[in-house]
C-alpha cells in the first residue's frame, strides 16, 4: 500500500513539475505580457511625471538644521550613504509595483545607494524592518506608510538614532519637521470631490449611489468616503448614498459586495469605488446583474490603473481620478533640498490626473497610465 | 426517528431535544433564515437574487466539501485558499489552450499540493493543521511567482461563461457544486473507501490495527481536496474575470471550516455530514447577503458570523456525548 501511493504521489508531483518547468504555457489573451512594459514605459515618460500642484505653506522648508533639534548634514548621492525606503504594500497591486520602480530608477539615475524591504500589508513588520534598515547603516529614510497610527515606535527609534523620515503616498501622526520630515502625496479627499462631481455630471444629478469603500482604519478610505459625502451633501441635494459597504480594496470582495446591493436596491444608478480593483469587480457584477455598465449604472473610481483606463476608454465607466505613483524623481528632491537651504515644505500635494472619455484613450497611446 | 406525531411531553426532555437539534437545527436555521429574508424584503425570493446567491456561494462549498472530507479524518486543510491563488496562477497561462485543458491543468496543480500536504499527513505524521500551514504560506508564494506578482484580465469565453452561464435558471457553477456534492455524499455513505475514512478518523491507531490502508486514504483525501479546491479557483477566475493569486482564495480555508462545522460535523473526526455541509455553506452566505443587502456595517456582519460559529461548535461538542 505504502509503496504504492508513495509511487502515485510521487507521479503526480513529477507530472507538474514537468508542466511548470517546460513553460509549455499559452496565454491567449495578447495583453497579459504588456502590463510590466507599459509601467516601465509610464515610468520614463516625462508626461507622466510628478508635478507639485501645492505646497500647504510658502514659509521657510524643513532643513537638516531644524529637524528635529538638527540631524547630521549628508551628501544622499556620495554613493556612500545608505537611503532606506520602506515600502507598504505586496507589488501585486500595480500603484506599489510602479512607486517602488520609480523610487529604484531615481536612486539608480542619481547614484544613491538604496536598501528596501517591503511589508506586504504588515504594520508591525514594517516597524520592524525600519528599524532593521536603521541598524543596518540607513542614515535617512523614505516611508510609503501602511496606516497612519502604527509606526510609532519605528519613527521614535528613527528620531533617536537622527535618521529622518519622509513619508510618501499616506500620511503618519506626528507634527512635520519634528516626527516626520514632511508628507508628499495626493490630496485624497480632493479626489472624492471629483468623484462626486463625475457622478453627478453623469446621472444630471439624480445619481443614488452605491459607495464601495477601501480598507478601514487608514487615512485614504477616511479622506475619501468623507470627500465624496461632504461634496454630496454640498452640493447635490438630488443626489442619495443608497448603501456604503467596505470592499477592501480588492476585485473579488468589490464584486460579491456589489452583487448583493444590486439585488437589494435595484434603483442604484451610480457607483463610486474607492479604488480601481474594486470597480473593475463592480463592472463585472453590474453585468451579472444583467446591466449595462456606463449605461444602466455610472461607475467612477479612483487610482488610474491600466484596465479601469481601458474600461473609461470603453464607455463602461465614467473617469477614473488618478494617484500618481511615480514617486522617485519628487522624493529625492525632496532630500536634496532637505540637505540643502530651500528646505521642503511640510505637505507637498502632488497634481493627479483626470481621466475621462476626452482623453484615456490618448493617455493610454501615450503611456500615461499604469 | 419513529414518531409522525408530534412527541408527548415525556418524550421532550433535554437529551432528545439535543439531538434533535444537532441533527436537524442547521436545516430549520436555513429555513427560519430564509422565511425572514423573505419578510423583510419579498425581492429576496427573485430568480436574480437566487442566482446570485447561488454564484456567490459555488467556490465556497466545492471547497467545504473537500474540507469535509478532511475533518471526517480528524484533520484539516488549512492550504486551500493558497490552492485556489495556485489555480488563478496556472490557469491563464495555459487558457490559450482551450478553457477545459486549462482547468485540467490546474486541477493536477491541486492533486500535487493535495498529494505534498495528505503525505506530509500520512507519511511523516506531522500534524495537519501545521503541514497545510506550511503549504498555505509557501503555495501562495509559488502562484505569485508563476504569476508574475500582478493581477490579469481574463477574457476567454470558455473560462467566463463558467463563472456567469447557466442552464434551466440555475449557474452552471452551482450545478457543478451540486454534483460535486451528491457525489462526495455517495462515497461517504456508499463505499468502501467512504466507511474507511470515517473509522479513521474515529480512531486512527485502531483502524490501522485492523488493517485499513490508513495512509493511502489519508492522501486520497487530501488530493480531493486540493482538486474541488483547484476547480473552485478556476470558477472564481471565471466569474471575476481576473485572475489576482495575490487576494483570491484569502480566507476560504475558514470560510469552508465555518461551513463544515456549522453543518454539524464535528472537529473530532469520525463524522461526515455532507448535507449539511451544503446546509452550512447556504447559511452562512444567506447570512452575509441579508446583512450586506440591508446595509449593516460590516463590523456587526462580522460579530453575527462569529456568533453563529460559537452556537455550531457548542452543539457539535454536545454531539461527542451521544
Amino acid at each position: 500500500m505504502n509503496v504504492q501511493s508513495k509511487t502515485f504521489s510521487a507521479a503526480v508531483l513529477a507530472a507538474g513539475l514537468c508542466l511548470a518547468v517546460t513553460g509549455c504555457t499559452k496565454s491567449g489573451d495578447s495583453d497579459s505580457g504588456g502590463d510590466s512594459k507599459s509601467s516601465a514605459a509610464a515610468n520614463d515618460n516625462a508626461a507622466a511625471s510628478q508635478q507639485v500642484a501645492s505646497p500647504s505653506a510658502s514659509g521657510p522648508g524643513c532643513t537638516y538644521k531644524t529637524y528635529g533639534g538638527g540631524v547630521p548634514k549628508l551628501d544622499i548621492t556620495d554613493g556612500k550613504t545608505v537611503v532606506g525606503f520602506s515600502q507598504s504594500e505586496s507589488t501585486s497591486n500595480p500603484f506599489r509595483a510602479t512607486e517602488t520602480k520609480s523610487i529604484e530608477q531615481q536612486a539608480k539615475k542619481l547614484g544613491v545607494k538604496l536598501i528596501q524591504r517591503n511589508a506586504n500589508a504588515d504594520v508591525n513588520a514594517q516597524n520592524s524592518q525600519i528599524e532593521d534598515m536603521i541598524a543596518q547603516g540607513a542614515k535617512v529614510l523614505v516611508v510609503a506608510p501602511e496606516n497612519s497610527d502604527g509606526l510609532g515606535p519605528a519613527l521614535a527609534k528613527a528620531k533617536a538614532a537622527k535618521v529622518p523620515v519622509l513619508t510618501i503616498d499616506r500620511t503618519v501622526g506626528g507634527s512635520a519637521c519634528t516626527d516626520f520630515m514632511a508628507f508628499i502625496g495626493s490630496d485624497f479627499y480632493h479626489q472624492a470631490q471629483i468623484a462626486a462631481d463625475d457622478l453627478a455630471g453623469a446621472t444630471g444629478g439624480e445619481a443614488h449611489v452605491a459607495i464601495l469603500t477601501g480598507t478601514p482604519g487608514n487615512n485614504v478610505t477616511t479622506d475619501r468616503t468623507k470627500g465624496f459625502q461632504d461634496q454630496a451633501k454640498a452640493k447635490y441635494p438630488k443626489m442619495r448614498i443608497v448603501a456604503s459597504q467596505t470592499g477592501n480594496f480588492a476585485q473579488t470582495d468589490g464584486q460579491k459586495v456589489m452583487e448583493q446591493l444590486l439585488q437589494s436596491h435595484s434603483d442604484i444608478n451610480a457607483v463610486y469605488a474607492e479604488n480601481d480593483e474594486m470597480a473593475l469587480g463592480a463592472i463585472q457584477a453590474i453585468r451579472s446583474a444583467g446591466k449595462t455598465p456606463g449605461k444602466d449604472v455610472k461607475v467612477v473610481s479612483i487610482d488610474g490603473i491600466e484596465q479601469a483606463v481601458k474600461n473609461v476608454a470603453a464607455g463602461q465607466m465614467v473617469s477614473d481620478i488618478e494617484t500618481n505613483p511615480r514617486f522617485g524623481p519628487l522624493a529625492f528632491q525632496a532630500l536634496q533640498d532637505f540637505y540643502g537651504d530651500t528646505g521642503v515644505q511640510p505637505k507637498v500635494i502632488i497634481k493627479d490626473g483626470h481621466f475621462t472619455a476626452d482623453n484615456a484613450k490618448q493617455a493610454l497611446d501615450q503611456g500615461l497610465v499604469y | 426517528m419513529t414518531p409522525t406525531t408530534w412527541p408527548g411531553p415525556d418524550l421532550l426532555d433535554r437529551a432528545r431535544l439535543t439531538r434533535l437539534l444537532q441533527a436537524y437545527g442547521v436545516y430549520a436555521a436555513l429555513v427560519a433564515l430564509f422565511v425572514v429574508a423573505a419578510v423583510l424584503d419579498s425581492s429576496f425570493l427573485s430568480a436574480g437574487n437566487v442566482r446570485i446567491q447561488l454564484f456567490q456561494v459555488a467556490p465556497t462549498l466545492m471547497v467545504a466539501l473537500g474540507m469535509a472530507l478532511v475533518i471526517g479524518t480528524e484533520g484539516v486543510d488549512l492550504s486551500v485558499g493558497a490552492v485556489i491563488a495556485l489555480a488563478a496562477s496556472v490557469v491563464p497561462l495555459y487558457v490559450g489552450y482551450g478553457a477545459p485543458l486549462a482547468i485540467l491543468i490546474a486541477l493536477v496543480f491541486g492533486a500535487v499540493s493535495g498529494a505534498l500536504g495528505g503525505t506530509m499527513v500520512a507519511f511523516a505524521r506531522i500534524q495537519p493543521i501545521v503541514a497545510t500551514l506550511s503549504l498555505m504560506i509557501g503555495l501562495r508564494g509559488v502562484a505569485e511567482l508563476i504569476n508574475g506578482n500582478s493581477a490579469k484580465p481574463v477574457m476567454d469565453s470558455g473560462l467566463l461563461s463558467l463563472g456567469s452561464d447557466g442552464f434551466a435558471g440555475v449557474p452552471l457553477m452551482a450545478w457543478i457544486a451540486g454534483v460535486c456534492a451528491v457525489l462526495t455524499a455517495l462515497l461517504v455513505r456508499r463505499t468502501t473507501f467512504g466507511r474507511q475514512l470515517v473509522a479513521i478518523g474515529d480512531n486512527r491507531q485502531a483502524s490501522k490495527l485492523a488493517g485499513l490502508p490508513v495512509r493511502r486514504v489519508l492522501v486520497t483525501v487530501y488530493v480531493l481536496s486540493g482538486v474541488l479546491a483547484a476547480f473552485a479557483g478556476a470558477m472564481i477566475v471565471g466569474h471575476g474575470a481576473e485572475a489576482d493569486p495575490a487576494n483570491q482564495g484569502l480566507n476560504m480555508e475558514l470560510n469552508a471550516i465555518t461551513a463544515v462545522v456549522v453543518g454539524g460535523t464535528p472537529l473530532t473526526g469520525g463524522r461526515v455530514r455532507v448535507l449539511g455541509t451544503v446546509a452550512g455553506a447556504l447559511f452562512m452566505q444567506l447570512i452575509t447577503a441579508v446583512l450586506t443587502q440591508h446595509n449593516v456595517h460590516t463590523s456587526y456582519t462580522q460579530l453575527v458570523e462569529a456568533a453563529i460559529i460559537c452556537c455550531a461548535v457548542y452543539a457539535s461538542q454536545e454531539r461527542g456525548t451521544r
